[in-house]
């Protein structure tokens, strides 16, 4: 085998190899059990733990549309669970990039589970059940002034509607009143709720990251201070599979959809590293 | 007073900032709840602003100019003035004033951002699959043991991370599970205070006026 | 699906092939996607920024403040800085018009004050809270107690092992990265013990790194198949 010229492939057909590794799995899918990791397992119960009557879950994102692909599953899944327990969500925007993505990905929930609601006691309705707060600048302020009123600092939602004429917000005031802050992420939100707000107001915190920072949140869900972590596309899987085993909600699952070109495109990657190697040494030792 | 005004000024801020964590006193909490969501809240926006004109300035500067790449600098300035007039006068929500649909195709700026925008962000950042794969390829060589130990690592939790690795062994996620919840968290935890503790060090030195390099030039 | 609907999801698979197009080489639809990605992204940031920000928190409280000052005068109460309609809401405004002189020739060093005041502000409130919210809890996190070898439902011989592991991966790792002194005697096994933990730790977040970056891809090839060629369900 010529290894040297293997070592001088065109990487063009590299780019090939690797679109079709992750296609084929989409068109042709395998679904396999996606299995679940203690830190996924750990903010679901988080989820679980808040009590409906009492407080509310306040979903905090910051992606933008270059990770929509890993963060916006896990704003669905969260939602997804929100709404099967009849869980009061509040949604905020830290970057402004972000914004109009929670908006789809509320509405498109709301539309799911509306489509088979027979009654409002059924259906989610916005105001009632879930709030989009909006986007205000820059990211330290909401974090911290939430601490004091989120009405101070939202004094209207997204869409200009005054906060005092939505039912949510007559009873949620502050962080007291939020069981759970889980950021969703490409970036270090999650560790600023932990340093701004769980320090000074005790709110605890949940993760959902992009893959590429969840490594540096892991000594954070060890320490305990943030409660559990969705860690890539991986992770958001993990939590749809849990919110469909436990609720059955129903509706596409993204995340879940893409495992198996996810495993057959990191067989390739774990290829490609292999016989690179393989072609180094045995052309470093003809040599 | 090029020098001593910022300066002040910054040293006066750092110690309302510092000071804002121990002081629950409600006066302390309004002054320091009115500097953050009024005064510093203003002048963000207009930091974004500055970095918008500077953006229109260099690419109509290059238009002029006729640089090289100016006709891409067209389709910049096109889009920025034509989804910034759409956005001000039609609204975010559409509640403005200006029509923002043909029938049933619209063209609000929501619309805008979720047809436009996130195709070309996503796709933009998808690339990096393509290429992470090329230097995988090309570049990452296990030339001594500890670059084999790094190569082994990534193999096992690349593994560990999909659902084919719990088909091919049920301890292959659970090996995986371990590197990142003890290995990887002590070198990330021991990195991290490295990093944080540099980071406070300069940030003193900053607001203590030792640090003046943000001053920029003296001119 | 309308027929808007559908023309948008045709401009969405045509610019997604044209930002695939860098693939195969550098070229003009590439570059025109590239450009009109940011000036599209600004356009929206700035208007969202000024109906968000700009208008209520500034103009309209100064527009109120000078109404109600037409009607009935000048007030106290439209200088308080924290009612709705007052005055001082300007002053923020004008500090950050400062930012603007570093395009006037002879200004340019009034950009540094609102720059001053944002950083001197955000840096202080930085300090106590990375010490708070990381530097302290992650230290104390990484000290072993006798209640990780006990037999509790958190404690047990394997979760004190671990936990053992964490403290000298944790000391390695700084002690790698410790540059003041020669690593001579202690200091060189200790980083060589943190050189092994690095590298592990490297290889994680490079696993990851590759998870992360091909779900993106992933991401584009379903809206590809699921929402163009309509191929899934």
């Amino acid at each position: 085998m010529n290894w040297a010229k293997l070592t001088q492939i065109d990487r063009r057909i590299i780019f090939i190899t690797v679109g079709l590794a992750i296609l084929i799995p989409l068109i042709f899918p395998i679904r396999m059990p996606v299995g679940t990791q203690r830190v996924t397992k750990h903010l679901f119960q988080a989820v679980e733990e808040i009590d409906p009557q009492e407080q509310v879950l306040l979903l905090s994102c910051d992606y933008a549309p270059q990770t929509e692909a890993e963060n916006q599953p896990m704003t669905v899944a969260v939602l997804r669970h929100c709404f099967a327990r009849r869980l009061p969500v509040l949604i905020n925007a830290l970057y402004v990039e972000g914004a109009p993505l929670l908006d789809l990905a509320m509405h498109q929930v709301m539309d799911e589970f509306n489509a088979h609601a027979k009654a409002n006691a059924d259906s989610i309705l916005y105001g009632r059940d879930v709030v989009y707060l909006g986007w205000q600048p820059p990211p330290i302020v909401p974090i911290l002034s939430m601490g004091r009123s989120i009405k101070g600092i939202y004094p209207v939602d997204y869409y200009l509607t005054p906060m005092d004429s939505l039912p949510l917000m007559t009873g949620v005031h502050n962080y007291d009143q939020v069981g759970l802050v889980l950021a969703i992420t490409p970036l270090a939100s999650p560790l600023w709720y932990v340093m701004y707000a769980r320090t000074k107001f005790g709110v605890k915190v949940g993760a959902g990251c992009t893959a590429v920072c969840a490594p540096d949140f892991y000594p954070y869900c060890r320490s305990g201070q943030l409660l559990g972590m969705m860690a890539g596309m991986k992770g958001a899987a993990e939590y749809e599979e849990l919110v469909e085993n436990e609720y059955h909600p129903g509706g596409r699952r993204r995340a879940t959809e893409g495992m198996a070109s996810q495993s057959a495109a990191h067989l390739l990657m774990m290829f490609f590293v292999i016989i690179g190697n393989i072609a180094y040494f045995s052309t470093r030792r003809k040599s | 007073m090029r020098d001593k005004l910022p300066l002040g000024l910054l040293i006066l801020m750092g110690v309302l900032g510092l000071t804002s964590r121990f002081i629950p006193h409600p006066v302390g909490e309004g002054m320091n709840a009115y500097l953050r969501d009024t005064l510093l809240r203003i002048i963000s926006a207009f930091a974004l602003i500055l970095g918008l004109g500077n953006l229109l300035l260099r690419h109509t500067h290059k238009l002029e100019h006729k640089e090289p790449g100016w006709p891409h600098s067209i389709a910049l300035i096109a889009g920025f003035v034509v989804t910034a007039v759409i956005g001000l006068l039609g609204g975010v929500s559409g509640e403005g004033p200006l029509p923002t649909a043909i029938g049933s195709f619209k063209f609000d700026i929501t619309t805008i951002y979720n047809r436009v925008l996130i195709p070309l962000g996503a796709t933009m950042f998808s690339l990096l699959a393509f290429y992470m794969a090329s230097a995988a390829y090309r570049s990452f060589r296990a030339k001594s043991w500890l670059a084999a130990l790094l190569l082994i690592s990534a193999f096992v939790v690349m593994l560990g991370q999909v659902p084919l690795g719990g088909q091919i062994s049920p301890i292959i996620p659970q090996i995986s599970q371990w590197i990142m919840e003890v290995p990887n968290t002590a070198a990330k935890r021991g990195i991290e205070l490295g990093i944080t503790l540099g980071v406070l060090a300069t940030t003193l030195k900053i607001l203590a006026g030792i640090e003046r390099s943000w001053l920029g030039s003296s001119k | 699906m309308t027929l808007g609907d559908t023309i948008w999801i045709w401009i969405g698979a045509l610019l997604t092939f044209a930002m695939l197009s860098f693939l195969y080489k550098d070229n003009p639809l590439y570059r025109f996607g590239e450009h009109l990605f940011v000036g599209v992204s600004n356009g929206w940031s700035l208007a969202f920024m000024y109906s968000r920000v700009i208008k209520p928190v500034m103009i309209q409280p100064f527009g109120e403040a000078c109404r109600i000052a037409g009607h009935e005068g000048l007030k106290p109460e439209l200088f308080n800085p924290v009612a709705h309609a007052n005055f001082l809401v300007i002053i923020p405004g004008l500090i950050g018009c400062l930012y603007f002189t570093r395009f006037i020739t002879g200004m340019t060093w009034l950009v540094r004050i609102p720059i001053g005041i944002f950083m001197g502000y955000y840096a202080g409130l930085a300090v106590p809270a990375t010490f708070e919210g990381s530097v302290f809890p992650q230290m104390k996190d990484t000290i072993i107690t006798r209640g990780y070898f006990a037999g509790t439902p958190t404690g047990s011989l394997w979760a004190g092992i671990c936990a053992l592991i964490i403290l000298v991966g944790v000391l390695g790792t700084l002690t790698y990265f410790y540059f003041s002194k020669e690593h001579k005697g202690p200091l060189q096994w200790g980083s060589r013990v943190g050189i092994v933990f690095v590298m592990i730790g490297f290889g994680a977040s490079f696993g990851f790194t590759v998870m992360a970056r091909v779900s993106l891809a992933i991401g584009r090839f379903a809206f590809l198949l699921h929402d163009w060629l309509r191929v899934i369900s």
